[in-house]
């Protein structure tokens, strides 16, 4: 693991980490850092800050306290947001690279394992989410989204899963798993969640 | 009821709810960079219950193309008024335009109820702007945009001096790329509700929403015909994002494109012709096919990473997003003459719109709202209490 990597990843981001081999890949072979803090005068991370790692629905505070009766993880009544902390485990997410939907040989043992669970049970359906890291335009990346998630699609349909098993949706950039302007958070970011 | 619409239901509910307790600021922090003409400005008499005078010098301020001065000061134009009560609208608002040499260029008179006199404190400062510059100002005019995220997602809809916000959507699902019908009474967009992708038009006025596609796959990047009857956007229902124009009074999109690649981000020019992002050169680049479709002509060729394209309001110039060494800019290239020019320093910087006159963009940096003048003199940032995103400028109000 690269050695400046560790220290920058919050302790909310451990129990992600813990024991993911894919992440280690997925950020050691990272291009050069383009982002430079001091000229992004929205950001808020400084020197020797924590990323944040979060669940759906839960904001990390400040930034997200938009809301008047002061509640920052709001969604609707019956409204199928996850909360309270539930993290996808490390074993459903495959990391991508920068720029690209190739799946990583890597990523082979985690789809596998996957496509085990719906060859065996074949009422089992999956929802693939593809993401993307922050950078660049938002339906493009919505669309790149896309093509990360068809590419563990097409992983597990030759690996044996029914194709009605499976569905596919894309939030781009939308919904990322860590919040920071660097090179950490975007390789948590570039990922196909595979939800049940 | 079908799930959609129960959902819409449900959600126009509790949108009373959150838009009496809206309580989105954003101001503007940062003064402009660049010089402009000097125009003195007189502390409106009258004990208004509102700044005017402070209003009148920032709308003037932040266009750049002058430099509000006290009263008494040098200056080549001049400006007093009051502002009483009176009047069959409880306050009447005069002013006086003059040159230097003490000739008057405008008298106006105003009757406005109190909660009207920053809205005409803004008209004021268009009609200064107009008289001197001969361009529509945008002090009245509106911006959207979308803030919070992680969790929870608004729709805002702000004065262009980032005051008076008003969050007109609420949900806990992403919502993205909000586009104004060419009257300014509707709004597309696309919303995430039921954790799947789905383009919503909704009346600003009195927040009525119609889901116009909910197709498999991608729905995605609405724009607005110039005439306001169609819709072109990106569907992948076939396999790949493609470009569909939707006839707002029809139920079936076309598809305009056709191929592997990824097609998305369309926009009309004023004649009909769209353009939009398409990989299908190896690196996203903007497009150009006629109405119908057809063949597509290559617009950018600077650089690997063109994409998100906006149109001026006179068809001459897109704006879009361009990567340059890592980073993300917005550049403009002119139609005509095909200059290609980089208008912001870079960073994350996305979703370029046109301000109605077409002398300003709006954009994003990613966490905040930015505007450059299309000449790259004139700069703005908007500071909001949140983050903001995705902005469009409203056009000219009729």
């Amino acid at each position: 693991m690269n050695s400046s990597f560790r220290p920058l990843i919050a302790v909310a981001a451990l129990a992600l980490l813990a024991g993911c081999a894919t992440t280690e890949q997925a950020t050691t072979e990272e291009q050069q850092t383009t982002q430079d803090a001091a000229a992004q005068p929205g950001i808020t991370a400084q020197p020797g800050q924590e990323a944040y790692s979060y669940g759906y629905g839960q904001a990390p505070g400040g930034v997200d306290a938009y809301d008047a009766n002061g509640s920052a993880a709001g969604g609707r009544p019956g409204q199928a947001v996850a909360g309270g902390g539930s993290m996808v485990p490390a074993d459903r997410i495959v990391y991508f690279s920068f720029d690209s939907a190739e799946v990583l040989p890597e990523s082979r043992t985690i789809i596998e394992a996957n496509a085990r669970k719906l060859t065996g049970n074949q009422r089992t359906i999956t929802q693939l989410e593809g993401h993307t890291d922050e950078r660049g335009s938002r339906e493009y990346n919505i669309a790149l989204g896309e093509r990360r998630a068809n590419a563990v699609r097409q992983a597990m349909i030759a690996m044996g899963v029914a194709p009605q098993q499976i569905r596919i949706v894309s939030y781009g950039e939308e919904r990322p798993a860590a919040t920071g302007p660097d090179e950490q958070s975007y390789a948590l970011n570039r990922r196909v969640e595979i939800l049940y | 009821m079908n799930p959609i619409t129960r959902l819409l239901a449900l959600l126009v509910l509790l949108l009373g709810s959150s838009l009496t307790h809206a309580q989105l600021t954003i101001d503007i922090t940062k003064g402009i960079e660049g010089s402009g003409i000097p125009i003195a400005i007189a502390p409106f008499s009258g004990g208004a219950p509102e700044d005017i005078t402070g209003i009148i010098a920032a709308d003037l301020q932040r266009t750049g193309k002058f430099a509000p001065q006290p009263a008494g000061s040098r200056a080549d134009y001049s400006v007093a008024g009051q502002a009483s009560s009176g009047g069959s609208r409880g306050y009447v608002v005069q002013f006086q335009l003059s040159g230097a040499q003490g000739g008057q260029l405008l008298n106006l008179s105003f009757d406005a109820p109190a909660n009207q006199l920053r809205a005409v404190a803004h008209r004021i400062s268009d009609l200064i702007y107009e008289k001197l510059t001969g361009d529509k100002g945008l002090a009245g005019t509106r911006i959207a945009y979308v803030a919070g995220g992680g969790g929870t997602w608004y729709l805002v809809i702000a004065d262009a001096d980032g005051q008076n916000p008003q969050t007109i959507l609420r949900s806990g699902q992403p919502i993205m790329s909000p586009a104004w019908a060419p009257d300014g009474s509707k709004l597309a967009y696309v919303s995430f509700e039921g954790r799947r992708p789905q383009i919503v038009v909704q009346d600003v006025v009195n927040g009525s929403r119609r889901t116009v596609s909910a197709a498999p796959g991608i729905n995605g990047a609405p724009s607005w015909s110039p005439d306001g009857q169609r819709l072109a956007f990106t569907l992948s229902k076939d396999g790949n994002p493609e470009i569909y124009a939707l006839n707002l009074g029809s139920q079936s999109p076309v598809r305009l494109t056709n191929g592997g690649a990824i097609d998305t981000e369309p926009v009309w020019l004023p004649d009909g012709s769209i353009v939009f992002t398409s990989d299908r050169g190896g690196s996203p680049q903007l497009y150009r096919i006629g109405p119908g479709g057809g063949a597509a002509q290559r617009l950018t060729f600077d650089g690997d990473y063109n994409a998100r394209p906006a149109v001026s309001p006179d068809g001459r110039t897109i704006a879009m997003v361009h990567r340059r060494g890592g980073r993300f800019h917005i550049a403009v290239l002119d139609l005509q003459t095909r200059r290609f020019r980089v208008l912001t320093a870079g960073g994350l910087d996305e979703s370029p719109s046109f301000a109605p006159n077409g002398k300003m963009i709006i954009y994003s940096n990613g966490q905040r709202l930015m505007a450059v003048s299309l000449d790259g003199s004139v700069k703005q940032e908007f500071a909001l209490r949140g983050n903001g995103r995705d902005p469009v400028w409203a056009p000219f109000a009729r």
